[in-house]
């Protein structure tokens, strides 16, 4: 089922959660809220799922405009951050919940509820713990059984509030993927939130990126990491050097050049520490660095250099750092693969990238 | 080897042993020879005296009207406190911190103010003393009277006791309940009552044994009148000032027999609490895939 959310905002006394939301989320689709924490998104979730009201705006199921619906007649599942398991309920019974507080003419027969929610079990692959209590699993079985609890009632969206943020890194992933696999499954529309880009990133069809209480930026994945719209979203998505033209002139002029109506002083400067290239030799057009620090990171080598006396980090391929075997102290020249220039503060000017 | 290893983080023994004689010597003076001494006066006389002022009408009048007043105030706790609790823990209002300064006045206030407040306003010369004699109904020097101030003072103890385990345990398994289409009956008979029973029949406990020992409040609105408004504590105070020291303490004997089976029971809630939540709470972190 679709949702279409027009114009929200919402305000806690002078505090405002949510600013002028609009959003359309055809059937079928995954969609992240991200954003960092106090930007709105769980406050956007909560209204979706009629946790909420929103002061202003609307939210509308397939094209139904949803005011007057209850929360408990939304048909919305919702997953918490912590579970929220019914602590006193086994297994079992937590997800047969939804199935027992229906009004009795269209409860299922005990037997029915039975092979319902075992097959619910099985699907989340935690059959076996249908006896045990919540206290009794671990953080990825509790929210698996969350999940499977949500999925009882055949809910037409499903809402999940940082579903994996109280989780173990190496969980987490096995989580997500499968997450993805399950709502590809089930066809219905999907709203998860996070603060986390990675998981973002990896799962979802769109990514919407909040900042406090707007939106900053909806576009798939490789969109809005490849061509951020703002500031924001550059910095939020990854780790990002920010060059000021007045003190990096060399690599902001380059970019500013083509646009003579903004003054050099106010523009800024992104490049994406792999996106930036170490020689040994001078560039025209690379900046003098010296090399400060080299930490192997994983797959990764960050180097960290000082240029007129600012930081800037590079992430080179182990290989690369291999034939460049920088030193302390070294002097090197640094080039960008893909620059982004940003008149200060805001509007996006022009992309500008050399290829080396 | 000269000597025993000593615990690094010991103290000296000396200490130990004087903060223990202290504890322990509270103990005995200030609460286990006082209760001997209740048995002990009661039973001076023998079993026959004791059967025999327990026998007394009045005496049995006096328990009878404890014992009811305690269960008739206990329905209303339990609701009041329920609602205040719920209220306080589950929503965000304007005045929530007042509502919570309001329901601890019943353990500010001394219960002889109370008492007055209530002779006050259903007192003859009170604020609805003469439409109520005009309708001819008794509040104060009754039954009424009794129970309104016992309702009065002991209304904070369930309250109070789910107030902190209510926002410990948040709102998100009644919302879960909520997404999931229960009813409003449903989600508290299902989710909140379950995770609330053992603190809840702890409260009423503390309100029971408050209710069944309050002596001040009630003695202003009940009149004492024998057989008919006087309560155990008041029946004690009576005899005893009649120099009736065996009836004295024979009906002092029952109230702290319930004193004792409040607290055993009191005892037990407590460690079903601690049991359930550490088997709520114990982690078995086995994933198996």
């Amino acid at each position: 089922m679709s949702i279409e959310i027009r114009a929200i905002g919402k305000r806690f006394g002078n505090f405002v959660a949510l600013e002028d939301i609009n959003l359309h989320i055809p059937t079928g689709e995954l969609v992240a809220l991200l954003g960092p924490s106090g930007c709105g998104k769980t406050t956007l979730l909560r209204i979706i799922a009629g946790m909420e009201t929103a002061d202003v705006g609307q939210v509308l199921f397939a094209g139904e405009e949803t005011a007057h619906v209850h929360a408990r007649d939304r048909k919305v599942g919702f997953v918490f951050q912590h579970y929220a398991l019914f602590r006193h309920m086994s297994v079992f019974e937590n997800v047969a919940f939804g199935l027992r507080v229906k009004a009795r003419k269209v409860r299922p027969a005990e037997a029915e509820i039975h092979s319902r929610v075992m097959a619910l079990l099985k699907l989340v692959q935690l059959d076996w713990l249908a006896d045990r209590y919540p206290s009794q699993l671990s953080g990825g079985q509790r929210q698996r059984i969350a999940l499977a609890r949500a999925l009882a009632v055949e809910p037409r969206v499903l809402l999940l509030d940082e579903p994996f943020g109280a989780l173990d890194t190496q969980v987490r992933k096995e989580l997500r993927r499968w997450l993805r696999r399950l709502h590809d499954e089930m066809q219905i529309s999907s709203v998860f939130v996070t603060h986390d880009q990675e998981e973002a990133l990896e799962v979802a069809d769109r990514v919407v990126v909040m900042k406090q209480g707007r939106i900053e930026q909806i576009g798939s994945p490789d969109e809005v990491y490849s061509s951020p719209a703002t500031p924001f979203v550059y910095q939020f998505l990854g780790n990002v050097n920010v060059f000021h033209s007045r003190v990096h002139g060399a690599w902001a002029e380059v970019a500013a050049e083509r646009r003579e109506d903004v003054p050099e002083s106010a523009v800024t400067a992104f490049v994406r520490p792999h996106d930036i290239e170490i020689e040994h030799h001078p560039l025209t057009g690379g900046l003098e660095a010296t090399v400060q620090e080299v930490h192997a990171i994983g797959p990764w080598v960050r180097v960290e250099l000082a240029h007129a006396s600012e930081l800037i980090e590079v992430e080179l391929t182990r290989e690369r750092a291999t034939i460049l075997a920088l030193a302390k102290g070294q002097q090197v020249w640094l080039k960008p693969r893909q620059i982004r220039v940003f008149a200060a503060p805001g509007k996006t000017m022009e992309e500008g990238g050399s290829g080396i | 080897m000269s000597g025993h290893l000593r615990r690094v983080n010991a103290e000296p023994r000396w200490l130990r042993a004087l903060l223990l004689g202290v504890g322990l010597g509270f103990l005995f003076f200030f609460l286990a020879l006082p209760l001997l001494a209740v048995f002990v006066e009661a039973f001076a006389a023998g079993w026959t005296a004791y059967a025999g002022a327990l026998n007394d009408p009045e005496t049995r009048s006096a328990i009878g009207l404890t014992l009811f007043v305690a269960l008739f105030v206990l329905p209303f706790n339990i609701v009041f406190g329920v609602a205040a609790a719920w209220a306080i823990a589950k929503f965000d209002f304007r005045g929530k911190s007042l509502l919570i300064t309001l329901i601890d006045l019943p353990f500010a206030v001394s219960p002889v103010v109370v008492g007055l407040v209530f002779l006050l306003i259903f007192g003859a010369q009170g604020l609805f003393g003469p439409w109520l004699s005009a309708h001819d109904i008794k509040v104060v020097f009754a039954l009424p009277g009794i129970i309104i101030v016992t309702l009065f003072i002991t209304s904070p103890f369930v309250a109070r006791e789910l107030i902190p385990l209510m926002q410990s345990q948040g709102k998100e398994e009644e919302e879960a309940a909520l997404s999931l289409g229960a009813g409003a009956w449903q989600m508290f008979r299902r989710v909140t009552l379950p995770n609330i029973k053992w603190g809840l029949l702890y409260g009423v406990i503390l309100a029971n044994a408050r209710a069944m020992g309050e002596f001040g409040a009630v003695s202003v609105v009940s009149g004492h009148i024998r057989g008919e408004t006087n309560t155990l504590p008041l029946h004690v105070e009576i005899l005893y000032n009649e120099y009736n020291a065996v009836g004295a303490f024979a009906s002092a004997s029952v109230l702290a027999l319930l004193a004792l089976v409040t607290l055993l029971a009191k005892t037990i809630v407590e460690w079903r609490m601690r049991r359930e939540n550490s088997m709520l709470s114990a982690d078995l972190p086995a994933e198996k895939t």
